[in-house]
């Protein structure tokens, strides 16, 4: 290997690079544009949930209990159906999620052992929102029943969780999606940078004229890379500080850690999207098989929004194909656990393998193509 | 006789750029008319603005007897054009990109099968029509380039630097189609920054830098210039043009090659000065004899004459 | 006006291009039903199975009763079980549980003796949204059988409101029924973008643009000779991966082809005209191919695939309503769920349309503009 003819490959892409301002924008700007859109957009926390309610009783309990609904926070009553008729158009047409129907006996029913039914219609098309509100209502509803049984009088309930959470502590969603969202956008802007290099080259046929110098392989490849692993390594940083910064979200592990693996990473992707981009040989398909290939999988399949525990095993077996898998673990656990490299060795690991497949690969697609 | 392209003060503008100058000029019939001028001298400008690839800023163009500025579907029913770039599908094959320039030309079943052949034919390609274009060598595409430009038999056929990138025998070939097309009254414009192409041309409008600084048949135009041209071959060109650039009496100095082309003032003092200039400064010199002017001298010339400087 | 003669050879060019490469047929349409089959196992939000592990210090038949519970519900499993805290906090750092639950020593004496008692449940938030239900059910399953231990040992008895849920269109809260139509849309789209986005700056780089700029096909021609190939594998995908969905996995299909069908094509004619703006606007295929991102990711996001648009900030809320996306998913879980037809829909269906009007006249105004300018 030599570092001039290294360096000659890397400064070719670098000046090319910069002649194309509107690529460039778009490689240092769009991931922390993404990030601060995402950030701020996306949540899974669920509030003002709209509801019905049917009260067929017209009490003053029932009023009572209305009042607690709309007094949590969680729920907005926006809809007084007079009849069970007026229930189906509401749920159909998607105008609330939720329909509480309070029965005409329900003050009389109280006063009893047997106690008082209320329903509960639920929206079950989204099933998570469904589950959600669905306890909130519960929740509501045992508190207020706890209050008509102990009659004012202070209760205590035989068990109780006291609930803690880790990590997180408040649940705020946006904790979970920024650290993630940090690993999917640069898994996704990794193989899309450098998807099209080798192949623009090839159609160009300036690959044709690189191959008649004496640069090696490794050179061409490496050479390549450099620049957009600092461009890569440049939004990173600048996506976490807008995570500190805009998002409060903390970093409780070892920044240094943090910017080891993901060299690694990046590295690997790269090298992932180099070796499509010269196996294929075409931009179109390059394009093609870069978006299948690394997008949704990052998207769906790295544990970013859906948790792979919960997967299938064939479908788990798979996951730890896709390299987003242990990157998202990585930023996760480096944000919110603050784990070290004693937790984190297995992604370490999994990650110097990725790379180092993902170079051989890059490296040994050019064989045929320089012979 | 009609004219088949007729311009008047046509003008495009790239924001301060000034591409194409108020270019006035008329081609007749059947005629071959080049253009002549180094990259960036508006010749592909030009041509882009009479196929409407691009709309002039100011000024009027009729093409085939049609405003290129109003009529632009019917100009283009009546043009073929082949660019710089080779514009067919290298992922079609021969026969498919045939079939295709076919059928946005509207040239029905009832032509196709012989106009194919005669496109297969005229490039050489009866053997190879199930090849896929973009694995055929230059040559060959530039001829089935020029078959697909023609496949609907166009009064008029563009040009736009057919030939860059052809080793010599494919460009003499070339020419020989294009005389052919001319011959059966098909007008031709072709753009060219080949000086011994331009020689074909049945006239010439020479362009730097945005207009036309002359316009005539190749012989006229060699004719125009007056100071004659002696061709001195010495051992060091460049350092030569140096030296004779600051002689008195020398009105323009380029190299060809391994010589020298200066135009003088007076063919007789300098053929006796300039030998003692380079020995004087050291150099030896083999020749130096009187020729014919070619394209270049009269191109230099006349850049010279409207006092400007070369483009590109 | 357009000629039939012209047209014909277009789409049969633009069908070959996209063929010739027989990778290309894998790619355009084996790998949007692979693709479904695995996201289709892959988007679940059902918490189901959690991994829990436990700290057990009263070891007493109440505990392991509350235990057993725990289990039964088929919310959690538990993975581990210790006496020490601190292999909890070491399941909760490597990932190896997800939830914890801490029992306190005299559990089972003070539950008896009805002088509450608490039960420590710790939840690894980093995943908020498998906490926040976790949370929940944990709550209610220590707070119910708290009541029912008490009930059955003669105290008081357990009266109050007797909540009874019922879902609609979803009885068991299955989240896939609900992911897998937005995993179609989502398929279709990138589809849709794939087939168009590079299509014209791809001919512009390559110089044929012009060769085609010079001869007398139209606009609306060339527009035509580039989506109609496109609407057609799109359609193909969109058949291949709604069979997949209803037969592999048992999406139920309440509604009927004929609001489906319109919606489709409506949703793809837009998806394309996104696409030809982007690659009418783009000097590079790398220029494309980064707006397609550009485009893509947001478009997937605010569509309400995974997080509920009723959740977003205003602003958010308003941006939804310019993507294709969101509207055609509306459709297809609401034709597939709810049975709806075109009166629940219109709209869902005008916005669509809208939608697609817009975007194709946007690409036919700036496609004229590429062609000459």
């Amino acid at each position: 290997m030599n570092l001039t003819r290294l360096w000659a490959v890397s400064r070719k892409e670098a000046i090319q690079l910069r002649r194309d301002p509107r690529s460039l924008a778009m490689a240092f700007l769009l991931p922390v544009a993404l990030l601060i859109f995402f950030g701020y957009a996306i949540s899974y926390d669920v509030k003002n949930i709209e509801m019905a309610v049917l009260d067929e009783s017209g009490s003053e309990r029932s009023r009572a209990l209305i009042e607690a609904f709309e007094s949590s926070g969680y729920f907005n009553v926006i809809e007084y159906p007079a009849s069970y008729g007026e229930l189906d158009p509401l749920l159909d047409r998607g105008r609330v999620r939720l329909v509480l129907v309070i029965p005409p006996t329900f003050e009389t029913d109280l006063q009893t052992v047997r106690g008082a039914a209320v329903q509960i219609l639920l929206d079950g098309a989204d099933a998570n929102t469904a589950t959600i509100a669905q306890n909130y209502a519960t929740a509501i509803l045992a508190r207020y029943s706890a209050n008509v049984v102990s009659q004012g009088r202070s209760l205590v309930l035989p068990a109780e969780a006291e609930t803690r959470v880790w990590f997180n502590e408040t649940l705020e969603s946006r904790n979970m999606i920024v650290p993630g969202l940090v690993a999917v956008i640069m898994s996704i802007i990794a193989a899309m940078l450098t998807a099209l290099t080798i192949a623009r080259e090839w159609e160009r046929g300036t690959m044709e004229q690189l191959s008649a110098t004496p640069v090696q392989r490794l050179e061409v490849v490496l050479g390549k890379l450099l620049p957009y692993v600092a461009i890569g390594l440049f939004d990173v940083a600048v996506a976490i500080v807008a995570g500190l910064l805009v998002f409060d979200v903390p970093l409780r592990g070892n920044i240094l850690l943090l910017t080891v693996l993901t060299l690694l990473f990046l590295l690997g992707a790269l090298s992932f999207g180099m070796f499509i981009s010269a196996a294929v040989k075409s931009q179109v398909l390059a394009t093609q098989v870069a978006l299948q290939t690394t997008y949704l999988p990052a998207i769906l399949l790295s544990g970013f929004i859906f948790s792979i525990s919960t997967m299938p095993l064939a479908l788990r077996a798979i996951t730890y194909a896709v390299p987003a898998r242990y990157y998202v673990t990585v930023t996760k656990g480096i944000f919110l656990k603050g784990v070290g490299p004693g937790v984190l060795w297995v992604e370490a690991v999994a990650m110097v393998i990725f790379a180092a497949v993902g170079l051989t690969l890059a490296i040994r697609s050019f064989k045929k193509e320089l012979a | 006789m009609p004219e088949a392209v007729q311009v008047r003060e046509l003008t495009r503008k790239f924001g301060d750029f000034v591409a194409v100058d108020r270019v006035s000029f008329a081609v007749e019939e059947g005629e071959i008319f080049g253009f002549l001028g180094p990259n960036g001298a508006g010749k592909t400008t030009t041509i882009k603005m009479l196929t409407g690839l691009l709309h002039p800023t100011s000024g009027s163009a009729w093409v085939a007897g049609f405003d290129v500025l109003k009529q632009i579907e019917s100009v283009k029913a009546n043009l073929g054009y082949m660019s710089q770039l080779f514009s067919l599908y290298p992922d079609l094959t021969v026969l498919e990109n045939i079939q295709l320039f076919a059928g946005l030309y509207g040239v029905g079943n009832d032509r196709f099968a012989e106009r194919r052949d005669w496109v297969l034919e005229m490039a050489r390609l009866s053997d190879h029509g199930d090849r896929l274009t973009g694995e055929l060598p230059l040559g060959f595409k530039q001829r089935l380039a020029l078959g697909c430009a023609v496949l609907h038999q166009p009064p008029i056929l563009f040009l736009d630097e057919p030939t860059s990138g052809v080793d010599p025998i494919s460009r003499r070939n070339f020419w020989d189609l294009i005389y052919g097309f001319a011959a059966t009254g098909t007008t031709v414009l072709v753009s060219t920054h080949y000086m011994e192409e331009a020689e074909y041309c049945h006239r010439i409008a020479v362009m730097n830098r945005g207009s036309i600084i002359a316009l005539d048949r190749p012989a006229a135009l060699k004719g125009a210039i007056r100071e004659p041209i002696l061709e001195v071959t010495v051992d060091n060109a460049p350092r030569a043009v140096e030296t004779l650039r600051r002689a008195p009496g020398v009105l323009e100095v380029t190299m060809f090659g391994r010589a020298v082309h200066a135009m003088v003032e007076d063919r007789a003092t300098a053929q006796r000065e300039i030998p003692r200039l380079l020995s004087a400064a050291g150099q030896r010199v083999e020749s130096i004899e009187p020729i014919e002017p070619s394209l270049e001298d009269v191109f230099v010339s006349f850049v010279k004459r409207a006092g400007g400087t070369v483009a590109g | 006006m357009i000629s039939g003669l012209r047209l014909r050879q277009l789409l049969k060019k633009e069908l070959r291009q996209i063929f010739r490469d027989p990778r290309m047929k894998r790619i355009v349409f084996i790998a949007p039903m692979v693709q479904l089959i695995a996201f289709g196992y892959a988007v679940n939000t059902d918490i189901k199975h959690t991994k829990t592990f436990v700290i057990d210090h009263d070891r007493s038949a109440a505990s392991r009763e509350l235990l057993e519970v725990v289990e039964a519900t088929g919310y959690f499993r538990i993975v581990g079980s210790s006496q020490r805290p601190a292999d909890l906090v070491r399941a909760l750092d490597y990932g190896e549980a997800e939830v914890g639950i801490e029992i306190p020593t005299e559990f089972g004496r003070e539950l008896a003796a009805g002088r509450g008692t608490r039960v420590q449940v710790i939840l690894d938030g980093t995943n908020s949204n498998t906490a926040t239900v976790a949370q929940g059910y944990l709550t209610q399953i220590v707070r119910q059988f708290g009541l029912r231990r008490v009930a059955e040992a003669g105290g008081f008895s357990a009266s109050g409101i007797d909540p009874r849920p019922r879902a609609w269109y979803n009885p068991e809260l299955a989240s896939r029924v609900y992911n897998v139509p937005g995993v179609i849309g989502m398929l279709i789209l990138l589809m849709s973008l794939l087939l168009t986005s590079m299509s014209v700056v791809r001919e512009r780089e390559m110089g044929t643009l012009d060769q085609l700029a010079v001869s007398p096909l139209s606009a609306a021609e060339l527009i035509l000779g580039k989506t109609v190939p496109a609407t057609l594998i799109a359609f193909v995908d969109l058949f291949l991966v709604t069979a997949i969905a209803i037969l592999w996995f048992g999406i139920p299909m309440r509604g009927s082809f004929v609001v489906m069908l319109p919606a489709a094509l409506i949703f793809i004619i837009s998806a394309l005209a996104v696409g030809l703006l982007i690659s009418t606007i783009s000097r590079t295929q790398q220029e494309a191919f980064m707006s397609m991102f550009l485009f893509l990711l947001p478009a997937i996001i605010l569509s309400g695939f995974f997080y509920p648009i009723s959740s977003m900030p205003q602003v958010f809320q308003w941006i939804t309503v310019l993507n294709p996306l969101r509207h055609f998913l509306e459709i297809v879980r609401a034709v597939f769920l709810k049975g709806a037809g075109f009166a629940e829909l219109r709209v869902q269906f005008v916005a669509l349309t809208v939608m697609a009007v817009g975007f194709m006249t946007l690409a036919v105004v700036r496609f004229k503009r590429t062609l000459a300018t």
